[in-house]
């Protein structure tokens, strides 16, 4: 059979031990990698072959939370609880996506190892596992994106969220989206890279952590009735200043969740609210300071993981 | 291309553990020559998957120095994944939701292969492995020999210069592992030079493939040779197997004559009695013996009726290298329930 003979048939036979193959072509192996790790993610995240398995993680998950909330605020803060309506949509909505990313990225690595076992034959390739990791989660987070949209669509109009498109800071919007979305990437690398180093049953880790990212980003509640200190731990973390942006930018005007009269935010910087700059600035300054710690973490991971030999592990084994 | 393949210098590999640290290579020094066939035979636990993990570059060495085509698998870890690949048996790899073609693909990206180039290679190698029927089945579907296929497919898909296969055969039926042998087999003689290292627990296969075997266990290197350069280090006088229609004085007889070590009745002759005939062992000091005994038996007006040289055997090897056959391999410490027989 010719097949076997390999590439003979696409004409580059003789340069079949031709020391030049050691080398790869760089960026554009990077790129060719990064794209296909994107497109794989997408396949295998999206639930595209099942609609109501997509409906359900990417859509009721966050509308029902979203909907619980505005309950709840209803009964509790009586009328005044409408003016929070928009703040708490966009908080569901936003933190569907954060458990996209975060625990997506890390769940990536615990299937790939424990349920597909490609993991081994994807290291073993030349391609740079961070940049097919970092793929899969741009993946789940396209995914989760179409979710956001439609919570928050499904919540204007159901839920009479006062909601002006012609007011939309659009600028800002993009802004913290991009910015947003690395800071998410980064914390799921940040995780990925624990994730390696266990050896038992750690499904349940990433989602812990990003349980725990919920309470201190404002998220659904303003920070200002946390305690000073968790105040400033939500204050460093890149995710609370995104959430931020985003609802200044969708709902300008309306509560904010950083600061307010006796805040951490306040005594620290002697004005009550975040500016939209300001808010920016603090996105980029921490999210650049995750993603690079991430990188770093993931990469001492990795090489610990060679020198331990975790990259075949399975759990029980 | 470099004359070597694989060039391992003093490895060791300690794994830590709870308890006390394992060691599962304890100073292997190995040379590969390029093109070779080379097998890894040992008990479970004697390290083999191990090596093949730390030239993969899966696994740092604990020290020593390990190259694939004198690429260093520390240093140089890219250049080795380009020109390398590996396929390990007895595991369900991929990711189900895709078909044979999407997951082949996939990995051709990974290699760098420009995407209708990728698809072309995909094609061609789903054909080589026989996989063409299933080639838009989803991997969940296929069955373990298809899905093996598939990852075979998978390890030829950059072209490697050199291949490693940890037990490809594990839990394949024969008809599957004969098919999957003959795949191998046959895309290594497709190109001069392309070079293999397998590990397998089946003798026969060891025997069939290999070019050179090293017999391992407890992360060292018992022997190395050809197959046969293995058996005859076990076959130190000449073991014939003969049948004689009639024999005057019996194996007494024969055992006596000279260069004759020893001549003993076959087992299970006697019941033979409808044939009418005498098969005996003979083990000879060396093959020269023979012509006496020949010419001996000829004097007592016996008729040979059949002779053949019986060959020692992988196993009779390893059994002898390793102390143990591979159903007792693994139970060189005696458990609680032995000491209580003993
Ligand atoms: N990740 C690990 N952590 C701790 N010990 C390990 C690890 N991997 C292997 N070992 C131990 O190292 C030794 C060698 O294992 P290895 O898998 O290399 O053996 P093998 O020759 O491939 O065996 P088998 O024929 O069963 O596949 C064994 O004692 C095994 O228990
Ligand atoms: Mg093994």
């Amino acid at each position: 059979m010719t097949a076997m003979a390999g590439p003979a048939a696409t004409g580059i036979d003789g340069a079949r031990f031709d020391p030049s193959r050691t080398e790869g072509r760089g960026l554009a192996d990077t790129l060719r990698s990064f794209k296909v790790a994107v497109l794989l993610g997408w396949k295998l995240e999206a639930n595209w072959t099942d609609p109501f398995l997509f409906f359900i993680y990417s859509v009721a998950k966050p509308l029902s939370s979203a909907l619980i909330l505005v309950v709840m605020l209803e009964v509790i803060g009586g009328p005044a609880g409408k003016a929070f309506r928009p703040f708490v949509i966009v908080g569901s909505a936003l933190w569907a996506f954060v458990l996209n990313g975060v625990a997506g990225l890390a769940w990536s690595v615990l299937e790939d190892r424990e349920r597909y076992r490609v993991l081994k034959y994807v290291y073993v390739s030349p391609a740079d596992f961070l940049t097919v990791l970092v793929g899969r989660g741009v993946a789940r987070i396209g995914v989760g994106l179409a979710g956001v949209v439609i919570t928050l669509m499904v919540g204007v109009i159901a839920l009479g969220v006062p909601f002006d498109i012609g007011r939309v800071d659009w600028p800002m919007l993009v802004a913290v989206s991009a910015l947003g979305l690395a800071s998410i990437i980064g914390l799921g690398l940040l995780m990925a890279g624990v994730c390696i180093q266990t050896r038992q049953e750690s499904w349940s880790y990433p989602e812990a952590f990003a349980g725990a990212l919920f309470l201190v980003t404002g998220a659904v509640f303003p920070l200002v009735v946390l305690p000073a200190p968790v105040q400033i731990v939500g204050l460093l973390t890149p995710l609370t200043w995104w959430i931020a942006g985003t609802r200044q930018a969708l709902f300008p005007g309306g509560p904010g969740s950083v600061g307010g009269p006796g805040s951490a935010f306040a005594s620290t910087f002697g004005h009550p609210d975040p500016s939209a700059g300001e808010i920016v600035l603090a996105l980029l300054v921490t999210g650049t300071v995750v993603t690079l710690a991430a990188v770093a973490v993931f990469r001492l991971s990795d090489r610990r993981a060679k020198r331990t030999g975790l990259y075949d592990r399975t759990t029980g084994s | 291309m470099p004359a070597l393949a694989i060039e391992v210098r003093g490895v060791r590999r300690v794994y830590s553990s709870k308890k006390a640290p394992i060691v599962a290579l304890d100073g292997i020094d190995l040379e590969v020559p390029t093109g070779e066939f080379f097998g890894l035979l040992g008990p479970n636990g004697a390290g083999k998957t191990t090596l093949i993990k730390i030239l993969t570059t899966l696994l740092s060495p604990s020290s020593g120095t390990a190259s694939v085509f004198g690429f260093d698998v520390e240093k140089d870890t890219k250049k080795i994944r380009r020109i390398m690949n590996m396929v390990a048996g007895g595991e369900q790899s991929g990711y189900g939701i895709l078909s044979v073609r999407e997951q082949l693909w996939m990995f051709t990206q990974f290699y760098g292969l420009a995407g209708a180039e990728g698809w072309r290679r995909v094609d061609e190698l789903i054909e080589a492995v026989g996989l063409a029927e299933q080639r838009l089945q989803r991997v969940s579907t296929l069955s373990t020999g298809q899905r093996q296929k598939m990852n075979l497919a998978r390890g030829l898909l950059n072209d490697p210069w050199i291949l490693f296969l940890d037990e490809p055969t594990l839990g394949l039926d024969v008809a599957a592992a004969r098919s999957l042998r003959e795949l191998i087999v046959e895309w290594r003689a497709a190109v001069p030079g392309r070079t293999i290292l397998l590990t397998t627990h089946y003798m026969a296969e060891a025997d069939e493939l290999c070019e050179r075997i090293a017999i391992v266990d407890h992360g060292r290197i018992l022997a190395i040779g050809s197959p046969d350069e293995l058996k005859r280090r076990v076959q130190r006088e000449s073991i014939f197997r003969i049948e004689l229609d009639r024999l005057e004085g019996g194996a007494q007889a024969l055992g006596r004559l000279p260069g004759v070590v020893s001549a003993t009745a076959a087992a299970g002759n006697e019941a033979d009695t409808d044939r009418q005939s005498v098969v005996m062992n003979l083990v000879l000091e060396d093959d020269g013996a023979l012509g006496r005994v020949v010419g001996d038996l000829a004097d007592r007006g016996s008729h040979i009726l059949g002779l053949r040289k019986s060959e020692p055997t992988l196993e009779d090897v390893f059994v002898e290298l390793v102390g143990r056959g591979f159903d007792e391999a693994g139970t060189d410490e005696p458990g609680p329930s032995a000491e209580a027989i003993a």
